[in-house]
């Protein structure tokens, strides 16, 4: 086993155990840390394959945002500090049998595709201006759509956020 | 000439000249882990004294003068105190938790000095998006902050964190455009490519206003970004006893302390990086002469110069401006900062389409 | 207009920030300007200012006399019952009896240092003095008697 083979399975080890960690905690504060863990093993994973750009954003996004989002709610939330209560049996059973069977599909489609080897096709180089271009070229296989799609949806959530949390000023009869 | 990085590729050379190439690598990798953490306690111990001294001559006082010559020990003296200090963990608290913010603390801290190149061609890891990387890991330190106010069980605590929490994330936002400016007039995320493109000067002097202004930006996003006066709503003395680390002592409340000063160090550093050059010596024009006397300075000591610099400016700030309430932080944040920096953005990246820029 | 009043709004705060920063760094550059008394170090050189209270005495002259006549007035003025006015009657060479002091005790522990019976004095017998290291191990010797012992108002003084 070489050095790379060994970091990429302490970082999965850490992805998964604190992921089923995060599952199982009863305390509602410590799940989202484990959460927090999985994610970090996960960046961890990206930039072991060297891409970093995906790490960082994968960092950016769910660590600096969803995850101190989750820890803000939590933060207001009355009572969080409370043990969770413990679920029925028959809904363990069937949240891991649930988990099981995406696992099971999951699996499936990996051993079913068929991956095109990198070392042999010139795969486009990941760096952040070919993903920049990439980003928003209207030629074959470009993403300039998705990309505005994408960011009318964030606007459209923008303008929502604003209209929830303006104060409308009193009519006056 | 003498320099670093002659050192590092003897030292390189050397040890795969002796060992085998994985061998090399663990021990490469114990070497850099013993010099950051040995810059750790020296920036710790300097920029501890540095404070203090700075804060009493700035209160018209004469700050620590009795441990060692003109007190200039005092900060080994306090670090033996908190050395031997009891690390008391309180009944109630979330003790995993509140045993780990520190450490999470203080790898945050120690991450964010891998793409930071200290001098010519010096640097742990030459990433392809160092300043991405910069601002991607200095979001985890809120959670360290978080982690720590949650799991202390003191209200206290609980408080100091929602407020930090609540300014990290807003302040993170005009540091990143701050940091964009420069990345828009670059065309480069990578730190060496940026202290490069600065060799005919530095972008706080041909960027024009707009570099100007994203540096105003970035020096006030930073010093709130790193919990410090005018924006230390997060410890707050005077309204939160110390806010998130009300209830560490001893040790851990030294790896917080350590954490706060090495991340004003890791700012300051990548300030003097994208605005003031980095380890580019100073150049005027055609001035050959004078250049040539610049480019005798090492490279390590225009470095630290800078950084010193920034420091001491983010120093004067503590100690000049009183504490901000909540409501005009935030106003500050969203009706100035943000809004002039997405303006800015506009404005540099015409300045640099039509190529405005020196 | 709106955008107008924001943009001075934005370079007031700068100039008045640095206005601030000038100060604290003219404070930074220039050390002659630091206040701080080395107080154990410089005892032999300490100077207090005038104002400073920092304890009642009773000053004597050369001939052991006061000015005090115990007319008591320190006393109703003290805001805490520090001082306790002692009053004998002498007997005059004419074989008139005159009221005189016995014992002016002044309790330094009681004492906010307010000058009050400063003030309130007709005759100017006590002021206050620039004494500030009282600490001792007994609260007894705080009780002080301001009149030195065979003392006698001083002559002219009513």
């Amino acid at each position: 086993m070489t050095g790379s083979t060994f970091i990429f399975y302490m970082l999965a080890a850490l992805t998964l155990v604190s992921g089923f960690l995060s599952v199982t905690s009863r305390q509602i504060f410590r799940a989202a840390i484990y959460l927090l863990f999985s994610l970090l093993g996960i960046a961890g994973l990206y930039f072991w394959m060297q891409y970093e750009f995906i790490a960082a954003v994968q960092i950016v996004v769910y660590v600096g945002g969803i995850t101190v989002l989750i820890i803000f709610s939590i933060f207001l939330t009355q009572q969080a500090g409370e043990l969770l209560a413990v679920q029925k049996a028959g809904r363990k059973l069937f949240a891991a049998l649930a988990s099981f069977c995406a696992f099971g599909i999951t699996m499936l489609q990996v051993y079913q595709h068929s991956f095109i080897n990198a070392a042999d096709n010139n795969v486009m180089e990941a760096s952040v201006t070919n993903i920049g271009t990439q980003m928003l070229s209207t030629t074959q296989g470009g993403y300039a759509l998705p990309f505005e799609l994408v960011s009318i949806l964030l606007l459209a959530a923008l303008i929502g956020c604003i209209v929830i949390a303006m104060r409308l000023k009193p009519v006056n009869q | 000439m003498w320099s670093l990085s002659g050192i590092t590729n003897w030292v390189d050379q050397w040890l795969n000249a002796t060992f085998n190439p994985t061998l090399t690598l663990i021990i490469e990798m114990v070497i850099v882990g013993v010099c950051v953490i040995s810059l750790f306690a020296v920036l710790g111990l300097v920029l501890v004294i540095m404070e203090r001294k700075v804060s009493a001559w700035m209160q018209i006082r004469l700050g620590p003068n009795r441990v060692g010559p003109k007190g200039m020990l005092q900060s080994f003296a306090d670090t033996l105190k908190l050395l031997v200090k009891e690390g008391f963990t309180p009944n109630g608290a979330d003790k995993f938790l509140f045993n780990l913010a520190p450490y999470l603390a203080i790898i945050v801290a120690m991450l964010l000095m891998a793409p930071i190149a200290f001098a010519k061609d010096f640097h742990m890891w030459n990433l392809n998006i160092g300043v991405l990387y910069v601002s991607a890991v200095s979001s985890i330190s809120v959670i360290s902050i978080l982690m720590a106010g949650w799991a202390s069980n003191n209200k206290y605590s609980l408080m100091g964190a929602m407020r930090s929490g609540a300014q990290i994330v807003s302040y993170e936002l005009s540091a990143g455009l701050a940091i964009l400016t420069i990345v828009v007039l670059t065309g480069s995320l990578n730190l060496n490519d940026i202290i490069q493109s600065q060799a005919n000067g530095w972008w706080i002097f041909k960027g024009h206003i707009p570099a100007i202004i994203a540096f105003v930006i970035f020096i006030i996003a930073v010093t709130a970004e790193t919990n410090r006066a005018p924006f230390d709503l997060a410890e707050a003395e005077s309204e939160l006893t110390a806010g998130f680390h009300t209830e560490y002592s001893g040790m851990k409340f030294a790896l917080f302390f350590l954490a706060e000063y090495v991340n004003v160090f890791i700012v300051c550093a990548i300030g003097a990086t994208l605005f003031l050059g980095g380890w580019m010596p100073f150049h005027i024009g055609n001035w050959q002469s004078f250049n040539h006397v610049m480019d005798f300075i090492p490279s390590s000591i225009w470095f630290m110069g800078k950084t010193f610099f920034l420091i001491f400016l983010i120093m004067w700030f503590r100690w000049t401006f009183p504490r901000l309430r909540i409501d005009q932080l935030l106003n500050l944040e969203w009706k100035y900062l943000l809004p002039i920096s997405m303006f800015n953005i506009l404005l540099v990246t015409a300045v640099a389409i039509l190529g405005w820029h020196f | 207009m709106f955008i107008v009043k924001y943009i001075k709004n934005v370079f007031s705060a700068i100039k008045s920030l640095l206005v601030g920063m000038r100060r604290t760094g003219y404070y930074f550059t220039h050390h002659k300007e630091i206040i701080t008394q080395q107080y154990p170090d410089n005892r032999e050189t300490l100077v207090l200012p005038e104002r400073f209270k920092g304890e009642v005495v009773m000053p004597h002259n050369e001939n052991n006399e006061h000015r005090c006549t115990g007319c008591t007035a320190c006393e109703l003025a003290c805001p805490n019952g520090t001082i306790k006015v002692i009053t004998k009657f002498d007997i005059t060479p004419e074989g008139k009896k005159k009221k005189a002091i016995d014992k002016l005790v002044y309790h330094l522990e009681l004492c906010t240092l307010c000058n009050l019976c400063v003030i309130a004095c007709p005759s100017d017998a006590i002021v206050m003095a620039q004494t500030f290291e009282h600490s001792v191990f007994d609260r007894n010797k705080l009780t002080k008697v301001l009149n030195n012992p065979d003392s006698k108002i001083m002559d002219g003084v009513e």
